[in-house]
């Protein structure tokens, strides 16, 4: 690699940030050995895999993964590699399989990876084969964690483990899921990929980045409201208008909803309010709420209103509307992002038709929101290779978060999340050793 | 012959002559004429999933009633969009025709299509559309428009415009 620690460091003043880390190949090389190779990544959830044999592919970082329910009942996640010739063995984004079978040369695996036959295998006596050594198997990644439900992969065998990494963030997912009265979740069908030209830091940037929704959101909040203007007098707000209308919120409405942020670069948003807050009610579902947690309970767990809470790299998450995004790197200017949609157990089927309304109004290709943003991205992963400035700017608010407990709060437009996120690319990054 | 086939064979070729003009509002970027073709309670759908049954329960590419039609034209070619600062073209060509179901009010009308999308890059889109139409005295009405892409469940990028 040719970044020494000095010139790694260079990259990232107080203040701003080299645009190499956006642009360079070298540097996304850099990222997904010291970074995503690290930190926990987001695989996927355990209802994805409810049953014995159940599997999902998917990627950490740029390594091929298969999450599968073993013989045990265990989720395991292996690399999607062979073990003779390192074909990708699961093509299929998920599925149903007694042992995995590498389609070219035949060899099978256990669910839980390890090798179980190779055809004609006198061809290997007499060599140092060994069938029961880990290296021909289908190998379990480092570290394999959950937090209810949701399956976090880390690729080193060192490092904090899932809850202390996730440390605040963890009561976003949490929840999450108390808002269904079971006090679980599930996947809601299949995810909804959309492929963004641009760095992955840039859509996990932008997820705090609340200065730019009255600008570029502006055109769509102006169209509903003209439509919802020119509706009879009378009618009610359509739920549609009530989800995109906060996207045209003020720099003060979002200031006020205040940015967390915490160790290991991560961060949210809101707190007692947020742009989910004046939802309507669904009907039945404070019934079924209160017939599982209480009142109280009920209230508490409802007027958690978290915007958009980050867990860096890889995993962003909305509690009050249910739905994960997911950053998958591809390369220095190429990044997929799935959304995934939950259903919270036990709540009105309402509750997840909100759920997939939120998203194609706000996540979709087809939406008129993700493409403004997609847009924006595109755009400066396209010009800032140009010379005219070598730095990206990050000092709104700089030195003006106060400190509460192992959270940072600042102003809802500040850039300190971003700060926050380059503090811990700079703890990865720097640290050579593997 | 009974009088029922007779009807559908007569009528076949006045609703592909409204699905040929639906497709041409499109390449010129008439959204507000081509929303004036949809029935009051019309939907247009773009399913994100192969053979996608429900709209409500499962995440779709699109899935829009007149109200959200009507925020689409106000939001199509705004100048404040910063997606919306591109040439965008489109041109499509429509064929084999199939009539699913036929009644005095309601036709099911399934055909294939291939939406060459210019915007940013060039684009092929392909698939089948699934028009419900309703009858009217001076012509047809859309109830249901449904998109079919064979890659509707790929990495997709931004969709700016009804295919």
């Amino acid at each position: 690699m040719s970044y020494t620690s000095l010139e790694l460091q260079r990259l990232v003043e107080p203040h701003r940030v080299h645009r190499d880390v956006y642009t360079d190949p070298q540097i996304f090389d850099l990222e997904m050995e010291r970074l995503w190779r690290r930190a926990w990544v987001y695989v996927g959830h355990e209802s994805q895999v409810a049953n014995i044999g159940d599997y999902i592919t998917t990627t950490v970082g740029l390594e091929p993964v298969v999450m599968a329910r073993d013989k045990n009942n265990r989720v395991q996640v292996l690399y999607n590699r062979c073990g003779h010739k390192g074909a990708k063995v699961v093509t299929q984004r998920a599925g149903s399989a007694r042992v995995f079978r590498c389609p070219y040369h035949g060899w099978t695996y256990r669910l839980d990876g390890k090798l179980q036959a190779t055809p004609h295998a006198c061809g290997y006596e007499n060599t140092d084969f060994d069938i029961d050594n880990p290296c021909f198997s289908m190998q379990s990644v480092a570290r394999i964690d959950a937090c209810r439900g949701f399956v976090f992969a880390c690729l080193s065998p060192e490092g904090p483990d899932l809850l202390a990494f996730l440390g605040d963030t963890a009561l976003t997912i949490n929840n999450m899921c108390d808002r269904s009265p079971q006090g679980e979740v599930e996947v809601a069908g299949a995810p909804l990929p959309y492929m963004h030209d641009c760095n992955w830091k840039m859509f996990v940037e932008n997820l705090n980045d609340a200065v730019h929704p009255m600008v570029a959101h502006a055109s769509v909040g102006h169209a509903t409201r003209k439509v919802v203007e020119s509706l009879p007098e009378g009618s009610p707000v359509p739920s549609e208008a009530e989800i995109i209308s906060p996207f045209g919120g003020s720099y003060e409405f979002f200031d006020s909803m205040g940015s967390r942020t915490m160790p290991y670069g991560h961060c949210f948003m809101g707190g007692k309010g947020s742009i989910h807050s004046s939802y309507s009610e669904i009907a039945g579902y404070m019934d079924a709420m209160q017939a599982s947690y209480g009142e109280q309970r009920t209230t508490e767990i409802l007027s958690q209103q978290r915007h958009n809470t980050t867990v860096y790299p890889s995993f962003t998450v909305k509690d009050a509307i249910q739905i994960v995004r997911v950053a998958r790197p591809i390369a220095v200017d190429k990044t997929l992002v799935e959304t995934w949609h939950f259903k919270l157990k036990g709540a009105p089927d309402e509750m997840l038709h909100r759920t997939i309304t939120y998203s194609r109004l706000i996540n979709s290709p087809g939406s008129m929101v993700g493409p403004d943003d997609w847009d924006c991205y595109r755009r400066m992963q396209q010009s800032l290779h140009s010379d005219a400035s070598t730095w990206v700017d990050m000092r709104r608010y700089l030195g003006r978060n106060e400190p509460d407990g192992n959270v940072h709060v600042a102003p809802g437009t500040s850039d300190e999340s971003v700060r926050n996120q380059y503090r811990a690319w700079c703890d990865y990054l720097l640290d050579e050793a593997q | 012959m009974t009088m029922d086939e007779q009807f559908s064979v007569v009528d076949l070729s006045a609703i592909e002559a409204f699905i040929w003009s639906e497709a041409e509002l499109l390449d010129q970027g008439n959204l507000r004429q081509w929303r004036d073709l949809f029935a009051e309670d019309g939907k247009y759908w773009l399913p994100a999933s192969w053979q996608q049954q429900d709209p409500l329960n499962h995440i779709s590419l699109m899935y829009e009633d007149k109200m959200m039609m009507a925020i689409r034209v106000e939001n199509f070619g705004h100048r404040l969009a910063p997606s919306m600062q591109y040439p965008l073209r489109c041109s499509h060509v429509l064929g084999n025709f199939r009539v699913l179901t036929d009644s005095a009010t309601m036709i099911t009308i399934k055909s294939n299509f291939q939406a060459i999308v210019y915007y940013q890059e060039q684009t092929l889109f392909a698939g089948t559309y699934t028009h419900q139409l309703r009858r009217l005295d001076n012509g047809y009405e859309i109830v249901e428009k449904r998109v079919d892409l064979i890659n509707c469940d790929a990495d997709h990028r931004s969709i700016l415009i009804y295919l």
